[in-house]
C-alpha cells in the first residue's frame, strides 16, 4: 500500500509519514497540489492520498477537484487533513470526491480509524 | 462597539488541544510564571489571518526553546540533533495554522484561512487591529504567548447583535 501525503509543511508530513509507516505504507511526499499531481502524471498510482486544503501554488480542494476529474485516478482514496472545519467547507470537499475528512489537530487514532473505515488498514496497529 | 474574539476558556482549549496533541502528554501547559513580562525571551513569532464573516489574526510567540523542542518533537528527531531555521519556522507556522484554523472555527463564517507568516524576532501588528483574547502560558518552563486581533475597521459582528440574532 501507498500513501501519497501532501501538506506544505515539512512537519506535518513527518508526523503523518510515522503513522502511516507504522501502519505497513510506503509513502511519497508533495509539498502542494501541483507537485502531488506532478507525481501522479510520472505514474505513481497511490492506494490514499492524504491531503491538506491551505497550501501554496495548488490547494487541496482544487487538487481533488483534479483527481476527480481524471479516470485514471479513480481509484485512489482521497482523505482531507486539514484545520478547515467548517461546515461548508467539508460539504465542499466531500462532494467534490475526497472520501473522508480528518481535523487538525488529530491524535494517530483518527486516523487509524478512518482507514479502518475505508478498509485501507494493511497491517496490525502498532500498541 | 465591542470586538469580538473567542472566549479565553475557548481559546485554552483549543492551545492546549494542539500543544498536547503534537508535542506530547509529557509537558502540560501551565499558567505563566511570575514575573515573567509577555514579550520576554520571545524569538520567534508566526501568524494568520482570517478573512470573512470574521475578520482577524492570530498569532503566536515563542523563545528559541520552545521552538526547537517543538520542531524536534513534529519531526520525530532526538533532543539537540541540528535543525535547519527552515524547519523550525515550519513547524512553528504549522502550531500557529493550526490554532488559527480552530479560533476560525470558533467564530462567525465563512471565511478564509491564510497561510502562516513566522519570522524571528516579532511580528509587527498592523494599526487597524486590536488585540481580543490572548494567553500567556508556561510550556516546559519556557513562556509562550498566543493572541487574537480583531480588525477594527472590517464590517464585524457585535457581541449585542450576535445575542440577539
Amino acid at each position: 500500500m501507498h500513501a501519497l501525503i501532501i501538506d506544505d509543511s515539512r512537519a506535518m508530513r513527518s508526523i503523518l509519514r510515522r503513522i502511516v509507516t507504522d501502519l505497513g505504507y510506503d509513502t511519497t511526499e508533495a509539498e502542494h497540489g501541483q507537485a502531488a499531481l506532478d507525481h501522479l502524471e510520472a505514474g505513481l498510482v497511490p492506494d490514499l492520498c492524504l491531503i491538506d486544503w491551505n497550501m501554496p501554488v495548488m490547494d487541496g480542494y482544487q487538487f481533488v477537484q483534479r483527481v476527480r476529474d481524471d479516470p485514471r485516478w479513480r481509484d485512489v482514496t482521497l482523505m482531507m487533513v486539514t484545520t478547515e472545519s467548517e461546515h461548508g467547507q467539508i460539504v465542499r470537499a466531500l462532494a467534490a470526491g475526497a472520501h473522508e475528512y480528518v481535523i487538525k489537530p488529530f491524535t494517530p487514532d483518527a486516523i487509524v480509524d478512518k482507514l479502518e473505515l475505508l478498509g485501507l488498514l494493511v497491517a496490525e496497529v502498532p500498541a | 462597539m465591542m470586538l469580538e474574539g473567542p472566549s479565553f476558556t475557548d481559546l485554552h482549549a483549543v492551545v492546549d488541544e494542539v500543544w498536547t496533541t503534537f508535542l506530547g502528554p509529557e509537558d502540560p501547559l501551565l499558567p505563566a510564571l511570575p514575573d515573567t513580562g509577555p514579550g520576554e525571551g520571545v524569538t520567534w513569532s508566526a501568524a494568520t489571518s482570517v478573512s470573512g464573516a470574521w475578520n482577524g489574526v492570530v498569532t503566536v510567540e515563542i523563545p528559541d526553546l520552545v521552538a526547537q523542542t517543538a520542531t524536534e518533537r513534529m519531526l520525530g528527531v532526538a533532543p539537540g540533533e541540528a535543525l535547519s531555521t527552515e524547519d523550525v519556522a515550519d513547524a512553528v507556522g504549522e502550531l500557529v495554522n493550526m490554532i488559527g484554523g480552530n479560533v476560525k472555527s470558533l467564530m462567525p463564517g465563512p471565511s478564509a484561512l491564510s497561510l502562516p507568516l513566522v519570522a524571528r524576532g516579532t511580528i509587527a501588528s498592523p494599526s487597524d487591529l486590536t488585540e481580543v483574547s490572548h494567553l500567556d502560558l508556561t510550556w516546559a518552563g519556557s513562556p509562550l504567548r498566543v493572541s487574537v486581533l480583531a480588525r477594527r475597521d472590517a464590517p464585524v459582528h457585535t457581541l449585542d447583535q450576535r445575542e440577539s440574532a
